[in-house]
């Protein structure tokens, strides 16, 4: 190991050096722009996307969805972010941070002479300990702790635009994850929660509702009901509109009165379907879309409205599973199978106005499936996207507890707690390894020196007071942001899930081991 | 009076420009792979200029495929790191490398006025004493099951550990080997399905028994089926219309179309309980099942997953045993295929199907995780590479040491046949036992060692009669490779060596490159 380089003299190093540069380089930059974003008091950005439209975010993962870029090492950060969404959800700014620091690091290294692989390889052992140490320190958390959960969610949206409202949505996001979790889980499909956005009001207007939101709205224009009391909700897949078989087809018109049989037999055949409609006992009809043929025409939404039917169409062909389940209406795909037993029960399906915008709700659903429906509200769409985006968040913080049951403490604290054990335990190492934990050690103390940063603090200041109160044993001791201190963090109850933090660690440690065996670029066809 | 020859565009290169020029192509190629080669080797990033997607990989076989290469000798080596690929499936990288090396030697011969044909001659008689010794060398343990179990797994640790699974190499190793070994030494890899979710870790990949579907589950369908009976099916089920160019059908009035609309329902119906006369309980297409027939199945209480794909259809086909069908009027003919549970599972944030309890119980599925797309790709191709190897070794079962320990034993066998030799031979033996002393110095070199040092001491070792040393590439000193447990296949080895001298003598052959004038085509 010692004469690990006498033979560099007589090695052109020159192009792979070049190429790992340019890859540090890129993947450093995108770091840079979602840095200032991480942490409380974090800066939103604006982007503005090719078709024109604005959003505003601070969401790590959409910013960098939303950033074009080209060099392959930067579009490798952006899949890394995407990565930790679909993990956790959360931390997709944290993990491009801790990347761009990680590789910070070993550039350095790099420079010193010492060989990639070696780099590489022992961040990799890095990583594996420092998991270590962040599952020595995490507390187990029981699901029915409702507060360790609503902590976890609140700390979750006090990093997002949507702060200030994190009293409204963080107990949102609990309880629609514990309405779906059974105690042997150990996942949650999000899909099963469906957030509806409606523009108006503000975002406090956004509330968990018993039953199911539709995104739909009532079709009134033939002047059918809006509201239904003991609703027998039907959900059909096929139109009811004038017949068209599937085979080319021609009607022969040879006289006009030939035209006035055609429209009173046409007449007749829709009649016939809304008939057979009510008759089964249903009064709230769901519609899915066609793209054939018209799924109701006019004929029928009169004839829907004089047998007094709501009528919601455009039902999307995907939407069709999550309203089976929630209503337990079965889905009718012929009308002569359009029985009474397919029908859906509940107390009432309505449409109400709320805060200028239309909304149907169905509540008191007899046998409701494990479905839980949001309303989120917003002044405008840009907010209501990030709003959307943010309780996203917030149920996969909670999603994240479903899958491992463990709470850590959140403001920088744990960070600088694995940073202290890596470096003591570097101690105990000889060679370049113990160099590269060093090096992995102080690579981590970028998430609180950004989130110090960020919050406006001198970030050598705080960091160095943090070191210290860790060393003096406080383990919990974190950047108290709001106050601008160092304080326990458990008290003022800024926890995340442990499976966010190791999960950004490991995801960030394996991609920068990716990028740092690179030595070569290839134009391929 | 000139006269030309050939047409306008064609060239032709002769003697010394030839030779040159093929050497030149050989070995920058070889140079292109070299750093990837071994346990510390380096990834290349490939970028298609096409769709600017971006590939991070150290398989030689996956950057030759994809580099444009416009020489006709670099085109050779592509060609025999294709064929390795696809006859064992590892190797491809050190085949190419150890090409380019004979190409390097052969260079320098010539310099020194040694004939091409001597030097091919001279090859020969290296390779033929370097397989011998490997040979000899070569171990058998295919009659004990828990030493050539062992003996499995630590291939597939060598092999893993110059992937990008290095770190977690005895997980993966361990998978690999179970998953081999559920072949029953066939080497049909279709049995094993590999899938790929973004998200997670590396160790959070998987071996499961039976197969996954990524599909979903039809609409109101049951979720969850025992002893299922499974019908695989190619047909259409969106709507039965007679397909007859320009058919069409005239009618007087709305009321007739209705009852068009309504024979076409009854056909689609009549469909359906031929399907369900088989006594299904579930039933797979690889087209869409429209939403009519689709309840109607969920009705009769049949799983109906639509949309499966070709590829998915036919490995459902291989495991679960049935026949796919497209005619349903035989319920008696048609082979229905069996598994004791269907379920979904979830990957990540995706709803998959699973099939466990098949009737091909040698299939299995191994499920990738990875923080980013190139690493679940790479990935892939890594345990291809393993797996591969692995089937190989299942059938060949003899093995050989690694880590540099069997070329410096060729090597050495080549020097030694080089001292019975008379003639100028002798000095083509001498380069071809110097090319294969390349392999470890590339070794070395890659990890960042003082390769001279090491391979002077590798040498001595093996002189000193201590056949077993290699290097050992985490401490980066000589070491025994049998304690290490450093192991590749004999069958790899001999491969390697064999394609590789016998791209190198073809090459070394060629006195003239003729160059047909290309086709005229547009914007390429």
């Amino acid at each position: 190991m010692a004469n690990s380089n006498s033979n560099a003299a007589f090695n052109d190093k020159g192009k792979p050096m070049e190429v790992r540069l340019s890859n540090m380089t890129a993947a450093k930059a995108v770091s840079d722009a979602v840095r200032t974003s991480l942490g409380p008091k974090g800066m939103d950005k604006m982007i503005q996307t090719a078709q024109g439209e604005v959003v505003v975010t601070n969401d790590g993962a959409t910013i960098l969805k939303h950033m074009a870029v080209l060099h392959p090492a930067a579009k490798m950060l952006v899949d890394l972010s995407a990565a930790q969404d679909v993990e956790a959800g959360d931390g997709t700014t944290s993990v491009v941070v801790l990347a761009g620091s990680l590789l910070g690091a070993a550039e350095k290294m790099l420079s010193k002479g010492m060989h990639p692989t070696i780099i590489a390889e022992s961040f990799l052992k890095a990583s594996a300990r420092a998991v270590k140490f962040l599952e020595e320190i995490s507390t187990p958390v029981d699901l029915k702790d409702k507060g360790s959960l609503l902590r976890a969610a609140s700390t979750s949206l006090n990093s997002k635009i949507v702060s200030q409202y994190s009293s409204t949505l963080a107990p949102i996001a609990v309880s629609a994850v514990s309405r779906l979790v059974t105690p042997s889980s150990s996942d949650v499909d999000l899909r099963d929660i469906r957030i509806v956005k409606k523009v108006g009001g503000t975002i406090e207007d956004t509330e968990l509702v018993e039953g199911v939101v539709l995104n739909q709205t009532v079709v009134t224009s033939a002047g059918g009901p809006a509201r239904m009391e003991k609703a027998k909700i039907g959900l059909i897949q096929f139109q009811i509109s004038p017949p068209k078989p599937d085979m080319d087809h021609q009607i022969a018109v040879n006289d006009y009165r030939q035209l006035d049989k055609i429209l009173k037999e046409e007449r007749q055949y829709v009649l016939n379907i809304c008939k057979k409609i009510s008759r089964a006992g249903c009064n709230v009809l769901l519609i899915q879309k066609s793209i054939l043929r018209d799924a109701v025409n006019d004929i029928a939404l009169h004839f829907l409205s004089k047998l007094k039917i709501v009528v919601l169409k455009d039902i999307e062909r995907d939407e069709i599973e999550f309203l089976s389940k929630s209503t337990g209406a079965r889905p009718i795909a012929d009308i002569d199978a359009f029985t009474p037993d397919k029908l859906g029960h509940a107390e009432l399906v309505e449409e109400t106005q709320q805060a200028g915008a239309r909304i149907v709700k169905v509540s008191g659903v007899k046998n409701p499936g494990r479905t839980v429906s949001v309303l989120c509200m917003g002044s405008n769409s840009v907010v209501l996207e990030e709003t959307d985006r943010s309780l996203h968040d917030a149920l996969c913080v909670v999603r994240c507890l479903v899958k491992k049951r463990a709470l850590i403490a959140g403001g920088g604290a744990p960070e600088i707690h694995v940073s202290r054990l890596l470096s003591q335990y570097a101690l105990t190492l000889k060679g370049m390894e113990a160099y590269c934990f060093q090096a992995y050690a102080d690579a981590l103390e970028i998430i609180p020196t950004t989130l110090a940063e960020n919050a406006g603090l001198n970030p050598i200041a705080i960091v160095t007071e943090l070191r210290n109160r860790h060393a003096r044993g406080e383990k919990n001791a974190g950047i108290n942001v709001r106050k601008g201190l160092i304080s326990n963090i458990l008290e003022e109850d800024v926890v995340q899930p442990l499976l966010v933090s190791t999960s950004a660690v490991e995801l960030a440690t394996e991609t920068v081991a990716l990028l740092l065996k690179v030595d070569d670029y290839h134009l391929t066809r | 009076m000139s006269v030309n020859i050939y047409s306008d565009e064609a060239t032709e290169e002769r003697a010394e420009s030839a030779r040159l020029s093929s050497f030149v192509g050989g070995i920058a190629v070889g140079d292109v792979v070299k750093s990837t080669l071994g346990p510390k080797g380096m990834n290349k990033i490939l970028q298609s200029s096409a769709s600017g997607d971006v590939n991070v990989t150290n398989d030689g076989a996956t950057i030759l495929k994809s580099i444009h290469i416009d020489n006709a000798a670099a085109k050779i080596l592509v060609n025999i790191s294709k064929v390795q690929d696809d006859e064992i499936g590892d190797g491809t990288t050190s085949v190419c490398v150890l090409a380019a090396e004979l190409l390097r030697e052969a260079e320098k011969l010539i310099m020194t006025k040694v004939h091409p044909q001597t030097i091919v001659d001279g090859y020969r008689i290296g390779s033929t004493a370097a397989l011998e010794a490997l040979k000899l060398a070569a171990i058998d343990h295919g009659s004990d099951p828990t030493r050539f179990r062992d003996d499995l797994f630590n291939i597939a640790r060598t092999t893993l550990s110059s992937k990008v699974l290095s770190q977690d190499k005895d997980y993966f190793a361990n998978l690999a080997v179970d998953a081999v070994l559920r072949l029953q030494g066939s080497t049909d890899l279709e049995h094993i399905q590999i899938i790929k979710k973004v998200g997670g870790k590396l160790t959070d990949s998987y071996l499961d028994e039976g197969f996954i579907l990524d599909k979903q589950i039809g609409t109101n369908c049951p979720k969850r089926i025992e002893n299922a009976k499974i019908l695989i099916a190619n047909t259409s089920m969106d709507t039965d219309k007679i397909k007859i160019f320009g058919a069409r059908v005239k009618v007087d009035g709305t009321g007739k179309l209705a009852e068009l609309e309504r024979a076409e329902k009854e056909k689609m119906k009549a469909k359906v309980e031929a399907i369900a006369s088989h006594g299904i309980t579930c039933f797979v297409n690889r087209q869409l099942i429209y939403n009519y027939p689709e309840s109607l199945l969920s009705e009769k209480g049949i799983m109906c997953i639509e949309h499966a794909d070709f590829e998915g259809v036919e490995r459902l086909s291989l495991v679960t045993g049935g026949e796919i069908a497209s005619t349903f009027d035989r319920p008696d003919l048609v082979k229905l295929g069996h598994c004791d549970l269907i379920e979904e599972i979830m990957i990540g944030e995706d709803k998959l199907i699973k099939f466990s309890g098949v009737a091909a119980g040698q299939a299995c599925t191994v499920v990738l995780r990875g923080s980013t797309n190139q690493m679940v790709d790479e990935a892939e191709r890594s345990l291809h590479d393993a797996l591969s190897v692995l089937s190989q070794t299942v059938k060949e079962t003899r093995i050989v040491l690694g880590g540099g320990c069997s070329e410096m034993l060729m090597s050495n066998a080549a020097e030694e046949a080089a001292r019975k030799v008379s003639g100028k031979k002798a000095i083509a033996v001498e380069a071809f036992a110097r090319a294969l002393r390349q392999i470890p110095v590339i070794l070395a070199d890659n990890a960042g060692f003082d390769s001279s040092d090491l391979t002077a001491r590798l040498r001595a070792a093996h002189y000193e009669g201590r056949s077993d040393s290699g290097l050992d590439m985490d401490l980066g000193t000589i070491a025994s490779m049998k304690t290490l447990g450093i192991t590749e296949s004999y069958k790899l080895k001999r491969q390697v060596v064999l394609s590789a001298s016998e791209a190198a003598e073809m090459i070394v052959r060629v006195d003239t490159i003729l160059r047909s004038a290309p086709r005229k085509r547009e914007g390429v």
